[in-house]
């Protein structure tokens, strides 16, 4: 039986007295679309962080692919593609440049990185290739960075936010990708705040508030009668509350 | 509204944290102490002076004063701190209450000058030739003076901010503002001398000139007329300072920056390209593809070009004078030595858009780095070497220059500056990877006036810069005290297995840093300022 994409145990990370991350157990199976939720300042970009070796944990243990975090550092780092939360574009570069630069980086030969870089950006119609990434939209900025997460063709995905500031037709494009992603066999590990994204898009969910995990499993394990996945979330957070009218408002 | 302002850029700057707050106010101490030492000597011989050395120095003491002002903030590329009008202009906020606080930040980019004013006014009131205390009233001009200044600084800021923001032309700018402030040393230089400086009388002498009028009255002239010319004068800085400040607010640095004129990457096959490819035929990935990322990154990179094409014009326009003063000087030390000291000048100047803080221009990017399959060794040396490529390029182009200007030297000359420049980098590159670690500072790629490193790191950079240069200087010294070459061979050879030992220490230890500090590098490197940009 081969091992999960992720596999997570009594993950610890504080910053000062604030526990992050509390005690985060988490396990991913291979080829699974997984989706990350949880309130702002739950700890889902934290993880992330930890998980691509950006943070260092305070205590716990983290696999990725059946290779050991951090003494496998270097060999998990080249088949995992990633897509954070801050941008880590490199501005004065255009979108061909750093397409190449990334897959040289990621140990392709420069003619293989620079071909994958053409087809990359004409797939997510980025033809124009010789402007800056300076100058690019938010949006644009999110697909070249989904771009730079494929250009290696790694076996797990791992998105902060992949979708945000992106139009209905790029983040449709980049979803469809995914999606053919994880059916040739690739893990996709995905946070979003936009939870019609997630039900659409994931077999399994797992919802963090204040570090630790509150609840996880498939969307129908989740689900009690006909919720949705945001009633769902609203729940398990225990976030139901009255809407109070302010006099001056 | 100012108070708002004021509070939000305090509160921004705690962030610093307690440890670069105490070594910011022990820098401080030490900046601001020696300017009041400068103060004080300047007091005591105001104390002191006779009517007619105070004649002559009160209105060129104000003049080298409003010089200061206006020029040093230009010439160290540091224009000192700014209201970020970006983050501004969506309050509704006054624009004359936004001016005033702009007018308020102009201290902060010398604050040394009013020191010395307050150091000169003290002592003229102690001087007997002027009356000691009776002669407060006729220094009042002086304070007239300090506002001209104040509001001068705030109009050349805005105007200089608006023109270094268009593309190209901030390097012409850059360059004929440095011709324009070199010429005349190089006309005195050059023999232009002999002529007399009556031109130079007349500035400083003549009466309805700000520091003129302001000396006279100090002296005992008019004080109805200073005061009239010196209002002029202030009114015309005033409205100066404010046309242009509002300008400013309605210019759309993004538009000025737009690449609309042209694709900004060079088409395949251009010289720039091969360039850039050039690290590709010498060395393997991932080091070849990081050397060539940082060649692309800085040679778009505004404030790198501006400081680049400071490296070969300000060192020579520096330093010529120096070799064009006759005969006597052109057996000079400096004459003798002039490719190396331009060079050494420009290696300096590099440092602060490259070693010093090497992930500055990457800011929060640089996690990739941090999550890219390579030992992050290979970016230090990636970006060292990328330094190095663009170091040697202006010691190839300062060749060129001094070949134009027929300044002497011989070829053993030119491969004694490439050994010099590459042994005094690799100790600079050495305390440079530390400080990019230690003292990590985002910057922003289009803002020319940004200082390189974190402000409490800029002053340590003067005790390095020393400590770097130490090892190539002693070995001057040595040559010169046993006047052999072999010598100086030896020691040449001596520093340089050095400065290789210590840069692979520096490395070592930059990366051991980088692990235990990446969470608050990378934190360092994505925070923002305030509602002050600070130069």
């Amino acid at each position: 039986m081969s091992s999960p994409a992720i596999l997570v145990r009594g993950l610890k990370k504080s910053y000062g007295s604030v526990a992050a991350v509390d005690g985060v157990d988490l396990e991913v199976a291979r080829g699974s679309f997984f989706g990350f939720l949880g309130p702002n300042g739950a700890g889902k970009s934290t993880t992330i962080r930890i998980l691509t070796g950006l943070a260092p944990a305070d205590s716990g243990s983290v696999e990725i692919l059946g290779l050991r975090f951090p003494d496998d550092e270097l060999e998990i780092k080249k088949r995992i593609g990633l897509v954070p939360d801050e941008s880590l574009l490199f501005d004065r570069l255009t979108g061909a440049e750093f397409l190449e630069f990334v897959g040289r980086m990621y140990g392709l030969e420069r003619s293989t990185a620079r071909d994958r870089a053409a087809a990359l950006l004409d797939l997510l119609e980025l033809a124009n290739g010789r402007k800056i990434i300076g100058e690019y939209s938010k949006g644009m900025r999110k697909r070249v960075a989904m771009a730079a997460a494929l250009i290696h063709h790694p076996e797990l995905f791992l998105m902060d936010e992949p979708f945000e500031g992106v139009d209905a037709v790029g983040a449709r494009l980049m979803k469809d990708i995914l999606l053919d992603q994880v059916r040739r066999g690739a893990t996709v590990f995905l946070t979003s705040h936009v939870l019609e994204v997630v039900e659409r898009l994931c077999d399994r969910v797992a919802i963090i508030n204040h570090g630790a995990i509150v609840a996880s499993g498939t969307l129908g394990e989740l689900r009690s009668g006909g919720e949705s996945l945001e009633d769902v979330f609203v729940r398990v957070l225990g976030a139901e509350r009255q809407l109070e009218r302010l006099d001056w408002l | 509204m100012i108070a708002a302002i004021l509070r939000a850029q305090i509160l921004s700057m705690r962030l610093a944290g307690r440890r670069g707050a105490v070594f910011s106010a022990i820098t401080g101490a030490i900046w601001y102490g020696f300017w009041c030492f400068i103060a004080f000597t300047i007091g005591l011989f105001a104390a002191h002076a006779d009517a007619a050395a105070l004649r002559l120095w009160i209105p060129t003491s104000l003049l080298l004063v409003c010089l200061y002002w206006q020029f040093v903030p230009i010439l160290s590329a540091s224009m000192g701190s700014g209201l970020d009008l970006r983050k501004l202009l969506i309050y509704p906020a006054p624009h004359g209450r936004l001016f005033f606080v702009e007018i308020l930040l102009r201290l902060t980019t010398a604050l040394e000058m009013v020191l010395v004013v307050a150091g000169g006014i003290a002592g003229l009131l102690r001087n007997p030739a002027l009356g000691g205390l009776a002669a407060a009233p006729r220094l009042a001009p002086i304070l007239i003076f300090v506002l001209f200044n104040l509001l001068l600084a705030s109009g050349t800021r805005s105007l200089l901010e608006r023109l270094l923001s268009h593309r190209r032309l901030r390097e012409v700018l850059i360059f004929f503002l440095l011709i324009a402030l070199t010429a005349p040393r190089i006309l005195f230089a050059s023999g232009f001398a002999s002529v007399g400086v009556g031109p130079f009388d007349g500035i400083i002498h003549f009466p309805a000139l700000p520091w003129a009028a302001a000396g006279h009255a100090a002296m005992g002239g008019s004080l109805l007329r200073a005061i009239a010319v010196l209002t002029g004068w202030t009114l015309a800085a005033a409205w100066f300072g404010r046309s242009q400040f509002e300008r400013n607010l309605r210019f759309d640095s993004t538009a000025a920056q737009s690449s609309t004129a042209g694709p900004e990457a060079a088409p395949r096959g251009s010289w720039s390209e091969r360039l850039y490819r050039l690290p590709s035929h010498l060395f393997r990935d991932p080091l070849a593809a990081i050397v060539e990322k940082e060649l692309r990154s800085l040679a778009r990179t505004p404030r790198f070009r501006m400081v680049f094409v400071m490296g070969f014009s300000f060192g020579v326009m520096v330093w010529l004078p120096a070799v064009m003063g006759g005969q006597a000087a052109r057996h000079s030390t400096i004459e003798q030595n002039f490719l190396v000291v331009v060079c050494a000048y420009a290696m300096t100047l590099l440092g602060q858009v490259t070693y010093w803080n090497c992930f500055g221009f990457d800011r929060s990017a640089v996690q990739f780095y941090f999550a890219a399959p390579q030992p992050i060794s290979q970016t230090f040396l990636g970006k060292n070497l990328a330094y190095l490529i663009f170091i040697y390029l202006e010691v190839l182009i300062l060749v060129f220059i001094t070949m134009l200007l027929r300044v002497d030297w011989r070829p053993a000359q030119l491969a004694e500056t490439l050994a010099v420049v590459g042994i005094c980098s690799l100790y600079m590159m050495a305390f440079g990877n530390i400080s990019s670690v230690r003292y990590p500072r985002a910057l922003t790629p289009e803002r020319v006036s940004q200082g390189g490193a974190s402000s409490r790191f800029q002053a340590l950079v003067f005790i390095l810069y020393p400590l770097a240069l130490a090892p190539v200087f002693l070995s001057y010294l040595a040559r010169y005290a046993f006047d052999s070459q072999t010598v100086f061979v030896v020691a040449l050879t001596f520093s340089a297995v050095g400065g290789a030992v210590l840069y692979w220490q520096a490395v070592e230890s930059a990366v051991k840093t980088l692990g235990e500090r990446r969470e608050q590098i990378l934190a360092d490197l994505s925070q923002g300022e305030g509602p002050v940009a600070t130069g």
